[in-house]
This record gives structure tokens, C-alpha cells and sequence, in this order.
């Protein structure tokens, strides 16, 4: 679903993804661990070219996403994107951030837009806060309806870009227990997070990256039971 | 002071009306809304060009923007007044005249404050709507303008109350305006400019007082608002 090939991304002169490679097939749930600024929320963020690279290739369903002439906002609408810092338009509803995409890309009509909308917050529990402005919202209710707002579209793939660190710790249960039930449904994941016991719980492989690079892969109970890599240990007895 | 304004407060509101053309207060209210209006799609239009990715449109409005702030309004207004008859075979009238000058005049500058609402915007908005996979014009019309034009608000009644004291300028080229109809009575009276223009003086500040209170008070509550949506810092992740 998902072919990162040798990946290269620099910031001027530093190197963000230094070859990084790896599959994430349908119905797989990778997540993404490591330091800040080791470069996976970059690598996550490459999927949907919302940053560019420089080496290499980035492969959505055997389309290279960099490739001169792909239709970008086509493919964007099959991989959803969730924020950390939620990005709700905050001049619109909650139902109305979720109906915007329905009626402009899906071609909906107004009604039939509401009801896919409300259908998707009652997923995520939060049917009776359709007329709230996200500024009325707490922030696990914020990111709730921004999942909502992705799921509306019918993604094929999922993107959580550390969805829950900036969330006060008692949100944060709601907003993780909104993707661990995606996951059981089988939906396509990559997830950035810090959240070692959701990671446990829901990933099919856990990639460890530092300075740019993936250099520890494996399933979760057995990358955090091995002594393989020391500062992936450090990491652990940090974040775990 | 009050006898001027007792004879003559019709003259003020608004000029010769219904015996002549309609001046006055009236007037000055009218171009000055008239040309704000008329200059708002050619403002946004600017504020796009000005941030397009593509050079030639970036550098074509740019130059524009800077040409006309560069110079006096009243440079618009002679060209104006003295070329559009030349253009279109006829004799423009004062009040035409004035609201095409400043329609150019404020297009530049409105654009300039849609421009900085459009940069002011969080990054995060325009990420969000890519990662939707909206494009270019949806993205405009759906989640920038309507937000950059909302907090741009204040400056925007700001720009109005220039555009009311620009409207003066028309007394040179006899646009029946609100300054025009003030000489008239001081032709009248002959011995009292004193009073006369500080009866005009005086009106025009009431009226852009309360404006700029206006867009201070609106500034206020976006602000209130915007407290309200912050979302809490959080460190970029690279």
C-alpha cells in the first residue's frame, strides 16, 4: 500500500531522512517511535507530499507521490492526515469542517453530506457537538472531530502524526481509544506517537528511527523485551 | 458657529439637493463607500497575485502595488480627470472621477492589509486543507479569505476612515462632496472661514472617531475569539 524507497529529505544542510525504506501493506498498523526531531513525523508527512523530497521514492498503491503529473489532491483524499495540533478551520462548524470536503471533492449534496458528517462524529462520540465552533471544544474533541473530518472521506490509509502530544493527559485516552478502533477494523495506519502501551496494543511493527533513519524494526513485544538496540532502551525507559 | 450651521446644515448633509446635484455629507459617505467596494475584488485579486507561486504574477502585482503607493492620490485624480475623456470621447464628472481614482488609490492599500491577513494565518490551516486534498480555489474561498478577511476586520474600517478623508480631495476637481459644500457657504459668507471649515473639520472627526472606535472595539472581540481557538503551543516536530 504504502513503498517508502530509499528516502532522502534535507532541510538545507541537514539531512531529515537519510535512505529511509520500508513497506506498510493494507490492513497493516505501523507505528513510528523516537527522539524528537529523528525525522518520523517527516517521513509521514512525505506520504501525501506535504514535504517534498529529494532522493528517492515515495510509492502510495504503486504511485510515486513526487512524480510529475500525479493528481496530488486526488491521491491526498485516499490518505487521511491527522495533526497533532488538530488544524480544525476554526470558522466552521464541527460538522461543517467534515461536510466542506464531502460536498466540494465528493461532490455531495448538502443533506446527504450532514448525514455522512453525523454518522462519522457518532463514531468518534461526539454526535451532540455537531454545531459546536471548535473554539466551544476541548482538544480530545478537537482531534476527534478532526479524525472524523478525515474518516468522512473514505481514506484507504491513515496518518496520525503524534495525535495526542499536545492533548492534556485525561484526553488523551479518548482520542487514542477513537484509533484503536479503527485499527480493530482494519483500517491501513502509520502512527507517530509517543504512547508505548498503545503502541503495544494496536502496532503490527514498531519502527524506531533516529537522525533520520529507521534503524530498529520489529513487533512490538519483541523490540521492547530485546536489549538489541541501547538507545532504543533509553528511549523505552522513557517514554514506556 | 451655530447660526452657519442653523442656515446652513442642509448644504452640509447633503449640498444643493433637490435643487442641484447631491453633495454634502451625503456625498463624501457615498463615494467613499462606493470606491471601497468597488476596490475590494480588485484588492483580493492583487493580495493573490501578490502571493501566487508563480514569478510573473507575484512580480507583475507587486510592481503595481508599489507604483501606486508611491504616489499622491491626487496624482490619480488629475490623470483621471484629465485622461478618461480623452478614452472614452466624453467629459467625466467630478464624482465619477473621484471614485475611479480611488478605487485604483485603495485597491493597493486594501490588498496590502488582505495580504498580511492571509500570511497571518496559521500554517496549520493551509496543511489542513491540502491534507484534505481541497485545491487551490476551495482552499481560497472556503478557509483562507473567509478567515483572513474576518481578522482583517479592524484594519479594514481603518482603510474606510482614510478613504472618507481622501474624499476631500475631490474639492479640486468639484466633485459636490462634503469640503466642497463648506466653500460654498464660506463664497457665501466671505468672514467667517474660521467657523465654516471648523464646523467641517468638526464633522469629519465625529465621523472618523467613531469609526476608529468602531474597529477598536472589533478588534477586541477578534481577539477575545482568537484566544479562545488557540490551540495550545506544541513543539514542531520535525
Amino acid at each position: 500500500m504504502i513503498r517508502f524507497e530509499n528516502v532522502d529529505k534535507w532541510y538545507g544542510p541537514m539531512q531529515a531522512l537519510a535512505g529511509v525504506s520500508g513497506e506498510v501493506r493494507r490492513g497493516e498498523v505501523k507505528v513510528l517511535v523516537g527522539p524528537s526531531g529523528c525525522g518520523k513525523s517527516t517521513l509521514i508527512r512525505t506520504v501525501t507530499r506535504l514535504e517534498a523530497i529529494q532522493g528517492g521514492r515515495v510509492l502510495v498503491d504503486g504511485v510515486d507521490v513526487g512524480a510529475r503529473g500525479v493528481n496530488i489532491n486526488r491521491l491526498r483524499q485516499r490518505v487521511g492526515f491527522v495533526f497533532q495540533a488538530y488544524n480544525l478551520f476554526p470558522h466552521l462548524s464541527a460538522i461543517g469542517n467534515i461536510t466542506l470536503g464531502l460536498t466540494k471533492l465528493r461532490k455531495m449534496g448538502k443533506a446527504e453530506a450532514r448525514e455522512r458528517a453525523l454518522a462519522e462524529l457518532a463514531r468518534v462520540g461526539l454526535a451532540a457537538k455537531a454545531e459546536e465552533m471548535p473554539g466551544k471544544l476541548s482538544g480530545g474533541q478537537r482531534q476527534r472531530v478532526a479524525i472524523a473530518r478525515s474518516l468522512a472521506m473514505d481514506p484507504e490509509v491513515m496518518l496520525f502524526d503524534e495525535p495526542t502530544s499536545a492533548l492534556d493527559p485525561e484526553m488523551v485516552g479518548e482520542v487514542l481509544a477513537a484509533i484503536k478502533q479503527l485499527a480493530t477494523n482494519g483500517m491501513t495506519m502509520i502512527c507517530v506517537t509517543h504512547e508505548m502501551g498503545f503502541a503495544r496494543e494496536v502496532a503490527d511493527e514498531v519502527w524506531f528511527m533516529e537522525r533520520g533513519a529507521v534503524v530498529e524494526r520489529g513487533r512490538p513485544a519483541d523490540l521492547i523485551n530485546s536489549s538489541a538496540h541501547p538507545r532504543l532502551q533509553r528511549f523505552l525507559r522513557t517514554f514506556a | 458657529m451655530l447660526e452657519i450651521l442653523q442656515n446652513n446644515w442642509l448644504l452640509f448633509l447633503v449640498g444643493q439637493y433637490p435643487h442641484g446635484p447631491i453633495g454634502g455629507l451625503t456625498m463624501t459617505l457615498f463615494m467613499a463607500l462606493t470606491a471601497l467596494a468597488l476596490c475590494f475584488p480588485f484588492a483580493i485579486c492583487l493580495a493573490l497575485a501578490r502571493l501566487s507561486p508563480y514569478r510573473w504574477l507575484r512580480l507583475s502585482a507587486t510592481a503595481i502595488v508599489h507604483t501606486v503607493r508611491g504616489l499622491p492620490l491626487i496624482m490619480f485624480i488629475f490623470w483621471t480627470y484629465f485622461f478618461s475623456p480623452l478614452i472614452i470621447g466624453r467629459a467625466v464628472g467630478g464624482v465619477e472621477t473621484l471614485i475611479i481614482a480611488l478605487v485604483v488609490y485603495e485597491a493597493a492599500y486594501l490588498s496590502e492589509i488582505i495580504r498580511a491577513g492571509i500570511q497571518g494565518l496559521p500554517k496549520g490551516q493551509f496543511e489542513a486543507a491540502s491534507a484534505l486534498g481541497l485545491g487551490y480555489w476551495t482552499t481560497t474561498w472556503k478557509i483562507v479569505l473567509p478567515q483572513a478577511l474576518h481578522n482583517m476586520l479592524p484594519s479594514m474600517v481603518s482603510q474606510f476612515v482614510s478613504t472618507i478623508k481622501e474624499t476631500s480631495l475631490g474639492y479640486v476637481i468639484s466633485a459636490h462632496e462634503m469640503t466642497f459644500a463648506a466653500s460654498q457657504v464660506n463664497n457665501v459668507l466671505l468672514t467667517q472661514p474660521f467657523e465654516v471649515y471648523a464646523i467641517l473639520a468638526l464633522t469629519y472627526f465625529v465621523l472618523c472617531f467613531a469609526l476608529t472606535s468602531l474597529a477598536r472595539y472589533i478588534e477586541r472581540r477578534i481577539s477575545a475569539g482568537r484566544v479562545a481557538v488557540a490551540t495550545p503551543a506544541v513543539a514542531v516536530a520535525v
